[in-house]
């Protein structure tokens, strides 16, 4: 942090000192983080009316301007960042945001930034209506009704002190100080305005790995420029060269501009790079010859790390149609399964909150292709007619488009009550501790910080009325592994329609020092017409993983939320 | 008769003091496999501290509740009674115990924190293993794992209710050092409370084969003006099927929480209480 205010102390410096140097420059590319380039270019096309490049797969031309992305892990929303948003003009912006209000926010969709009283626009009288929205990957986008300039808009930068950051940028890029609108303070760089709002709380965040990763100007003098800049004491990330898998011989450079934006400086000619993508090994399906579970002092084989699912998540639980003759997803397909198990999960949520976009885990993703082994087919046998009239006479409206009357109403999830008996991996803290003493294993799942006790010595069963959401577990050792069988359920803990008569039936099989294989078996013949069992392997890390407190009730705001906002659809008439 | 009975209860006790070290006798403390004492089981506090730490009479509760919701009588756990609150901290505390029927934790099914997790009127297992020694009790799912092996940072990345707990054999004691908590825990019904900078020592020793001295130090210096002690003995249960069951209390304080956002109000809302 000092560091960077010493950077900018040194840069004002030499601003006053040092004569302008205008240096001949044009932009040459936005480059975004997006996970996934191919999914980006669709969604950038779909919604924003960009063109995929023709000469190359990774970016789309937005009415003139390239922008381009890296299919990498991103760590945030652009927000708050040194480079906060970009923006796009529309002739009838109140059109366009119904539009992209339509879309919803699941899966690969829009999420609309609404105003702190609801609304999705803003007007200011002689500028123009805008509203924001985010990308799925969490680039921050301002939509603007400005017909003077429709499509790609602005970029807008946050600074601790605009004035000084746009004149620098004036300066080495060149292009016209001037007031957008005769309003907003701005540099007017090929037709492209470049504006900058105050950072009030401190430095704005590093760009690089958020969302909008940097800003590309090409430049007529790399060496030159790249000098000069360091001689005003900026931070040269990456010398003038041609990168590795750069598409052509033109040279790139990086710095670090003012309030921690990451430039590119590329030479004419400059076509991005071409990226191996590494998708790592998918270590869950790694067979260990030899291996010997280790045991406790007092005998028992040790299952004790914290152990997290984040490898498994996104394998679906029963055999999707399409792949009933694949064994195994390639590397690429896992990835991409994974990204969309990412999106379509609760998707309004910034990256810093999803685990497995971030990669917290030694594995890659894991290629098994469903989690049901038995039946063979991969599916889920088929209910009996009674559990078929029951789950239709229970089935209840929780999508959330009927305003709710109550709490009773949403799931136990929403609710906090529990995260059900299988601890599927989600988008984050699929955390699993296990603790042994002599004849007990403790398994804690990070999500609501639940416990399950398990006696390994026989040990008597509550009595039949004695039920709860998560039952109640005995277990023993068969051999090396954990088998946990788990009765007494209540009524309002079923899971996929199944009833109090439930046997769930669990193995636990280190087979591997960080690996944990997990199976269950469900056994309720009042509601499957036979037993079925689905597998997936949690992997230890414990280097990088502890379980953090997971305070569902304590902290669900989002209860308030919902019955507020229920009872004001209401109020308004839905 | 009734000597006689006397007579006999009082050779029991007799024997039990005078076994030998090393005979197998009903007072004997359990041993774990690596010669510390075996705190592994269902334990449980009885007494009042729950309602108040403090020395207090009996006291209403809320009218439809009858005798069943009343404040009982109790002796405090408190060692010499006092509280070292700090002027205003004190003034919180009352105004906490005015609005305990919304303010309290646990009222609310709120995760307890330590101490309060200890002598809440549920039962709570020890799983003591080699590395770790859990905590599971029966209020509101909440847990904690107490580490032994040190292996984690301190002090502890986010605060939480629980609080992060390292522990460390001291003779015949399990010392637990408790810290990073997020402040918003009370200690009982009374109100009494403490910040985010709340600190805990917690000693457990065992007594005989079914009972611990239970012994926290309490160190705020937000709240209270030097450390505090409480001191109260946990019981193990003794039943054959002892064990901690599931409450999930959550259900039964959503009506509390939320009653005033329902499409049928059942409870004005907080800001007109």
């Amino acid at each position: 942090m000092s560091h960077r205010r010493l950077v900018l102390a040194v840069l004002a410096a030499a601003l006053l000192v040092t004569p302008a140097a205008a240096s001949a420059a044009d932009y040459h590319h936005v480059h975004l983080i997006s996970s996934n380039a191919t999914e980006a270019i669709a969604w950038y096309s779909r919604h924003l009316d960009c063109e995929p490049l023709s000469d190359r797969d990774d970016g789309v031309d937005c009415s003139g301007v390239q922008v381009v992305f890296d299919s990498t892990p991103t760590l945030g929303s652009s927000q708050r960042t040194g480079i906060d948003h970009i923006s796009f003009s529309y002739e009838d912006l109140t059109a366009k945001m119904a539009e992209l209000e339509g879309v919803g926010v699941g899966g690969r969709g829009v999420r609309l930034q609404r105003f702190d009283d609801g609304s999705m626009l803003r007007d200011v009288p002689g500028l123009f209506k805008y509203g924001f929205i985010f990308d799925p990957w969490g680039t921050r986008i301002e939509l603007v009704e400005d017909s003077d300039t429709l499509g790609f808009h602005h970029i807008h930068l946050a600074s601790t002190d605009p004035d000084a950051t746009l004149d620098w940028y004036q300066e080495t890029f060149g292009g016209e100080r001037a007031q957008l609108k005769d309003m907003l303070d701005g540099v007017m760089l090929n037709d492209i305005w470049l504006l900058a709002m105050e950072h009030t709380e401190g430095q704005p965040a590093a760009t690089s790995g958020r969302a909008i990763d940097h800003i590309a100007f090409e430049v007529d003098d790399l060496d030159g420029l790249t000098g000069q800049l360091q001689n005003a004491g900026l931070s040269i990330l990456e010398a003038p060269a041609v990168p590795e898998g750069g598409r052509t011989a033109a040279r790139r450079a990086f710095v670090s501009g003012p309030d921690n934006v990451s430039l590119a400086l590329v030479e004419a000619g400059f076509a991005g790079v071409d990226v191996a993508l590494d998708h790592g090994t998918d270590i869950t399906t790694e067979q260990v010859a030899n291996y010997t579970v280790p045991r406790t002092p007092w005998g028992d084989p040790d299952l004790q790390a914290v152990w997290t699912g984040d490898a498994a998540h996104g394998i679906p639980l029963e055999r999707p149609e399409e792949l009933s003759d694949s064994d195994v997803l390639t590397p690429e397909q896992a990835a991409a399964r994974r990204e969309r198990g990412t999106l379509g999960s609760i998707w309004g949520y910034e990256s810093e909150w999803r685990d497995t976009t971030l990669g917290y885990v030694k594995s890659a993703p894991s290629r098994q292709v469903a989690m049901i082994i038995d039946p063979p087919d991969g599916r889920i046998p088929a209910m009996t007619p009674e559990a078929i009239a029951a789950r239709n006479a229970n089935r209840r409206d929780m999508s959330g488009r009927t305003p709710v009357a109550g709490p009773e109403d949403l799931s136990i999830f929403v609710r906090c009550i529990t995260r059900g008996q299988v601890p599927s991996p989600g988008i984050y803290n699929n955390g699993l501790q296990i603790v042994q003493g002599p004849g007990y294993v403790a398994i804690t799942q990070e999500m609501i910080h639940e416990t399950r006790i398990i006696p390994t010595t026989p040990t008597p069963r509550p009595g039949p009325d004695v039920t709860a959401y998560r039952g109640y577990s005995r277990g023993r050792w068969d051999g090396d592994t954990l088998v946990v069988e788990i009765t007494n359920f209540n009524e309002g803990g079923s899971y996929r329609g199944s009833s109090p008569g439930l046997v769930m039936t669990e193995r636990y099989t280190r087979t591997s020092p960080d690996t944990l294989q997990y199976a269950f078996t469900m056994d309720d013949p009042a509601v499957w017409t036979q037993p079925w069992t689905a597998t997936f392997t949690f992997v230890r890390d414990e280097t990088q993983y502890e379980l953090v407190e997971y305070a569902c009730h304590e902290g669900n705001y989002g209860m308030p939320n919902i019955l507020s906002g229920a009872r004001a659809r209401e109020a308004d008439g839905q | 008769m009734t000597r006689r009975l006397c007579a006999l209860l009082g050779g029991v006790a007799l024997i039990l003091t005078l076994a030998p070290s090393g005979a197998l006798a009903q007072g004997e403390i359990p041993r774990s496999f690596d010669g510390n004492p075996d705190l592994n089981g269902v334990w449980q506090a009885i007494g009042t501290a729950h309602w108040d730490l403090q020395d207090h009479p009996a006291g209403p509760g809320l009218p439809d509740m009858g005798a069943i919701g009343a404040i009982p009588p109790g002796q405090g756990v408190v060692v010499g009674n006092t509280i070292p609150y700090r002027p205003e901290a004190l003034e919180q505390k009352q105004r906490n115990f005015e609005n305990r029927f919304y303010d309290d934790p646990e009222i609310k099914c709120f995760m307890p924190g330590v101490p309060r997790a200890t002598y809440l009127p549920y039962p709570f297992r020890i799983i003591q293993g080699d590395k770790k020694i859990m905590f599971i009790y029966g209020f509101s799912d909440a847990n904690r794992t107490v580490h032994m092996d040190k292996d984690n940072p301190e002090p502890p990345p986010i605060d939480s209710w629980m609080g992060r707990s390292h522990g460390s054999w001291d003779g015949e004691t399990l010392v637990v050092d408790v810290a990073g908590f997020n402040g918003e825990s009370w200690f009982d019904r009374a109100g009494n409370f403490a910040s985010n900078t709340l600190h805990v020592v917690e000693r457990y020793t065992p007594i005989n084969a079914n009972a611990l001295m239970y012994e926290a130090t309490i160190e705020d210096p937000a709240v209270f003006t030097e450390p505090w002690t409480i001191r109260m003995p946990l019981y193990r249960r003794l039943e054959e099927n002892a064990q901690v069951l599931e409450f999930k209390c959550v259900e039964y304080s959503e009506d509390l929480l939320y009653g005033h956002l329902r499409r049928e109000p059942t409870r004005p809302a907080p800001e007109d209480r």
